[in-house]
């Protein structure tokens, strides 16, 4: 018996579509709560060819969401644990991992490499990066998003449709909100599961894509809201310049020559020590640029990298020349501090 | 009577995911600065629907008896 005969006997699959569906390469960006959802679904569909993108490692906080992990997998690679789990779901299925954090700099290659994006992270700044790619390389992109008990789904990209920047263009204060928010498990397995069903239906070309569309959920009333994209979308901001900001791996953060700056929030946790780094807020750095020099070493960090990066952009403006932000956040400069101590 | 929906943190900031307003007719240029008066939505990045339709920034369109208009920010947790 063929394992896809109950989804082939649907007339809108039939075998043709499993070809489809088997000759297809799906990309999904992070590995978290979103990607939980998502992948277990493509894979068993059977999708041929999935590609994983998360620098990320489990921690014990992500299980009550990130249903592809277990206690065990505590400390190892998103994408390597999510990888053993997936394939023995379906040992056909081609699973190509990379365990590493989209970027400017892979971003071209890893989409170019498959027919559609299933954008499943949580950060607008790599968002906007996979967005902006997706739009050169003519590639869909699946998104999905989460705000506490709300979720949003669409697609775009699709077909010459509206991308993610026309419908919410780049803003300085659109990277403001990255401070962590709770989540329920079912919230973002919910969302996720629209994302899956949504790239299903491309590959498959069946039902309305959507493109187009903004849908929100409300997990808590199960109220659901589909609106409409403006009819003109505007291309991606590619017009306005905006400044560059370098990124660092957090085990650079700490030489000697620079000064590490956390921009976060004073009530934010964890707590870095003073004795490590200098805490001006994002909120206040414009008033406080005269406490730094302007041609040494700065390096910023923040909560998961959206306003360090924010500030990084604020201070080139300014004038500094050699700014940094960390890729990553709080929680990486943490733990190097913790292994520098325990090695001493 | 006009009825304002709200999202994501920008229904934390009303305290409320929805409201009517007695009003028959209202810019939404007017209707934005009332509710930024409100709860100081200016803050945070959105986008309008009108009737679930979104209508990017043309701000000069009335707000008629009836209408819904919802506020829509990006979400960012995954």
């Amino acid at each position: 018996m063929d394992r896809y005969q109950r989804q082939t006997i649907l007339p809108e699959v039939g075998t043709s579509g499993q070809q489809k569906l088997k000759s297809s390469g799906v990309l999904v960006v992070g590995a978290g709560g979103l990607g939980c959802a998502i992948l277990p679904y493509l894979v068993s569909a059977g999708v041929g060819r999935i590609g994983i993108v998360d620098g990320d490692r489990v921690e014990e906080s992500n299980l009550h969401r990130q249903v592809l992990y277990n206690e065990n997998s505590i400390g190892a690679l998103k994408v390597e644990a999510a990888q053993q789990v997936l394939q023995r779901m379906n040992s056909s299925a081609q699973l190509e991992i990379i365990p590493e954090f989209l970027s400017t700099e892979n971003v071209d290659n890893l989409v170019g490499a498959f027919d559609l994006i299933v954008d499943a992270t949580d950060n607008l700044e790599v968002r906007y990066i996979l967005d902006e790619a997706c739009y050169r390389k003519k590639k869909p992109m699946v998104y999905g998003s989460i705000y506490r008990f709300q979720g949003q789904v669409s697609v775009f990209n699709y077909n010459g449709g509206p991308s993610y920047s026309s419908l919410f263009p780049k803003e300085d204060k659109s990277l403001l909100n990255c401070e962590e928010a709770g989540v329920l498990g079912t919230t973002v397995g919910i969302i996720g599961m629209l994302q899956a069903n949504e790239a299903l239906k491309i590959i498959l070309g069946i039902g309305e894509v959507l493109s187009g569309k903004l849908l929100i959920y409300d997990t808590l009333t199960n109220d659901q809201q589909i609106f409409q994209l403006a009819d003109q979308p505007l291309n991606p901001s590619s017009k306005t310049e905006i400044e560059k900001v370098n990124l660092v791996d957090p085990e650079l953060a700490f030489s000697t020559n620079s000064a590490l700056i956390d921009v976060r929030e004073i009530f934010e946790q964890p707590e870095i020590p003073f004795s490590f780094c200098i805490k001006i807020p994002l909120s206040e750095l414009e008033r406080r640029l005269d406490e730094l020099d302007k041609d040494s070493d700065i390096i910023l960090f923040c909560q998961m990298g959206g306003r360090a990066i924010q500030a990084g952009r604020l201070l080139i403006k300014a004038g500094f020349n050699k700014v940094k932000a960390v890729r990553g956040g709080a929680n990486d400069i943490l733990k190097l501090i913790e292994h520098e101590i325990e090695h001493e | 009577m006009i009825t304002v929906k709200y999202f994501g943190n920008i229904a934390e900031a009303a305290q409320s995911d929805f409201e009517t307003l007695n009003v028959d007719s209202i810019s939404l240029a007017e209707l934005l600065e009332v509710l930024d008066s409100k709860y100081a939505i200016a803050q945070f990045p959105f986008q309008i629907a009108v009737n679930r339709k979104i209508v990017s920034k043309q701000k000069d369109l009335n707000i008629l008896d009836s209408y819904e208009v919802a506020l829509l920010p990006p979400f960012a947790g995954g």
